[in-house]
């Protein structure tokens, strides 16, 4: 077991150094951003609520929007010691409501917008995303063992069950 | 299949709401009321008018001195921060209860309907179209039929979730499938018991299909709309995750754009941390 257990809550963004368990609750649209550099020993998490931040408009939590959490992630990641080339990055979450049949009105696929931008932001800066648990209608909760780097998710119909190991094997 | 009258004498722990929070609704609507009669309403429930005071003298309200009692308390907050007040403490006590037949953990019910009820309030005043204290109401009470359905989905989640995927429906329609009725219908049914008017009844039972309304109704709009909104940002997010249909044409007849839907979302989330705050810390130890 971790030592240490942090809920990375809505808007947030936590980074710790060596072993402790991220854990995100109920994310609905939200989008968990799991980072590991595990030879530096440095993880960190995001929950991000929405795509984009309100232009010409002051942003008070850094961790709402995707524009905005995933350079403050990484500026907190870098000032702990953590080299970006070596991150390995999961994205949990994303979820959407129901939409049967016709074509979704993208505006009210908040999940789907929101996997799209942190999808772009994270290509256009060169990291690597090694694996993407997103979209779909229900809702997760997500663990992140730092220093296993195991990632567990949690749903109603699949159970728990690890979904990602962001350590290499030796 | 049990019918509806069925379900509800067959499930023990009904949801309920005080004899004296209803009356104290009604008063607030009522062109004669005053303070005094507010009040006297209010006093008529010992526990809950205890509650409502503790919540007047949270830090949350600022006031400069101590309310001693329940009239002093409508005075210097108002009727609409009384009947909030008093809505929420009648209903937290069965708001914050687990429910296992949809996986909600302590709080998490109580938390989705205080987002929801924040939401619609932000869409009241956005769209000046409905009364805020409406959208505050059946925000809080919309989903009280789970409260009922979850003694009867226990250890039958996962069975619904089966039948909701592969027959390719929503989560309410897979309660239809499965018990008749489901739980907007079930919730409607209690609140008409509970004499509240019919345009809140109204509400509570067309919020996941507003198309089903009839006439067009502001009111069943917002509250699809601040349901939505809670459910994407994972406000008390349970088993039925986020598998109820948005109707979009509600966005339309409330005349807000897919960057108002943005913006909402945005102010909801600081908008809720801030009263569920002030409720856990205040009503969790006095209920």
């Amino acid at each position: 077991m971790a030592e240490r257990s942090i809920l990375v809550g809505m808007a947030e963004i936590h980074v710790v150094k060596g072993r402790a368990q991220l854990c995100c609750m109920g994310l609905g649209s939200c989008v968990a951003i799991l980072a590991l550099d595990a030879e530096a020993g440095i993880a960190g998490g995001a929950h991000v609520l929405l795509p984009e931040s309100p232009s010409g408009a002051a942003v008070d939590k850094p961790g709402k929007f995707a524009d905005t959490a995933i350079p403050e992630l990484l500026t907190r990641l870098e000032a702990q010691g953590a080299d970006r080339s070596r991150l390995r990055i999961a994205l949990i979450g994303g979820a959407s409501v129901v939409k049967f049949g016709g074509t979704p009105s993208p505006a009210t696929q908040i999940g789907d917008r929101n996997v799209a931008a942190v999808q772009a932001l994270l290509a256009s800066l060169e990291l690597k995303v090694v694996q993407n648990e997103t979209g779909g209608n229900l809702g997760r909760t997500v663990t992140f063992d730092t220093e296993t780097g195991a990632i567990r998710v949690r749903t109603v119909s699949r159970g728990d069950r690890e979904v990602a190991r962001l350590k290499e094997a030796a | 299949m049990p019918s509806l009258e069925e379900i509800l004498q067959r499930t023990t722990d009904l949801p309920s709401i005080p004899a004296a929070a209803l009356a104290v609704l009604r008063e607030a609507e009522s062109s004669s009321s005053s303070a005094h009669t507010i009040a006297a309403k209010l006093a008529a429930d010992q526990g809950l008018a205890v509650r409502v005071l503790r919540l007047a003298n949270s830090a949350f309200y600022g006031l400069p001195r101590q309310v001693m009692s329940v009239q002093e308390a409508v005075v210097v907050l108002g009727t609409r921060t009384i009947r909030h007040l008093c809505l929420v403490a009648a209903t937290y006590p069965w708001l914050s209860k687990p429910l296992p037949g949809y996986e909600l953990g302590p709080e998490q019910l109580f938390i989705h309907a205080l987002a929801v009820a924040t939401g619609s309030e932000l869409i009241a005043d956005q769209t000046s179209k409905i009364q805020r204290d409406d959208a505050f109401t059946v925000g809080l009470l919309h989903n009280l039929g789970k409260v009922a359905l979850s003694a009867w989905l226990e250890n039958k989640l996962q069975g619904v979730q089966t039948i909701a995927e592969y027959e390719k429906l929503a989560f309410d329609q897979a309660e239809r499938r499965i018990f008749g009725y489901d739980h907007a219908e079930i919730g409607a049914a209690l609140a008409d018991r509970w004499n509240l008017p019919k345009t809140l009844v109204l509400a509570i039972r067309y919020h996941h299909k507003p198309q089903d309304n009839g006439a067009p109704r502001p009111l069943v709009d917002a509250i699809h709309v601040g349901d939505f909104l809670a459910m994407s940002l994972g406000f008390g997010v349970g088993g039925d995750g986020l598998q109820y249909e948005f109707d979009v044409t509600s966005l339309d007849r409330l005349g807000l754009t897919s960057r108002d839907l943005d913006d909402l979302a945005n102010r909801l989330l600081d908008a809720v941390e801030h009263r569920k705050q002030m409720f856990q810390q205040n009503i969790a130890t006095a209920a």
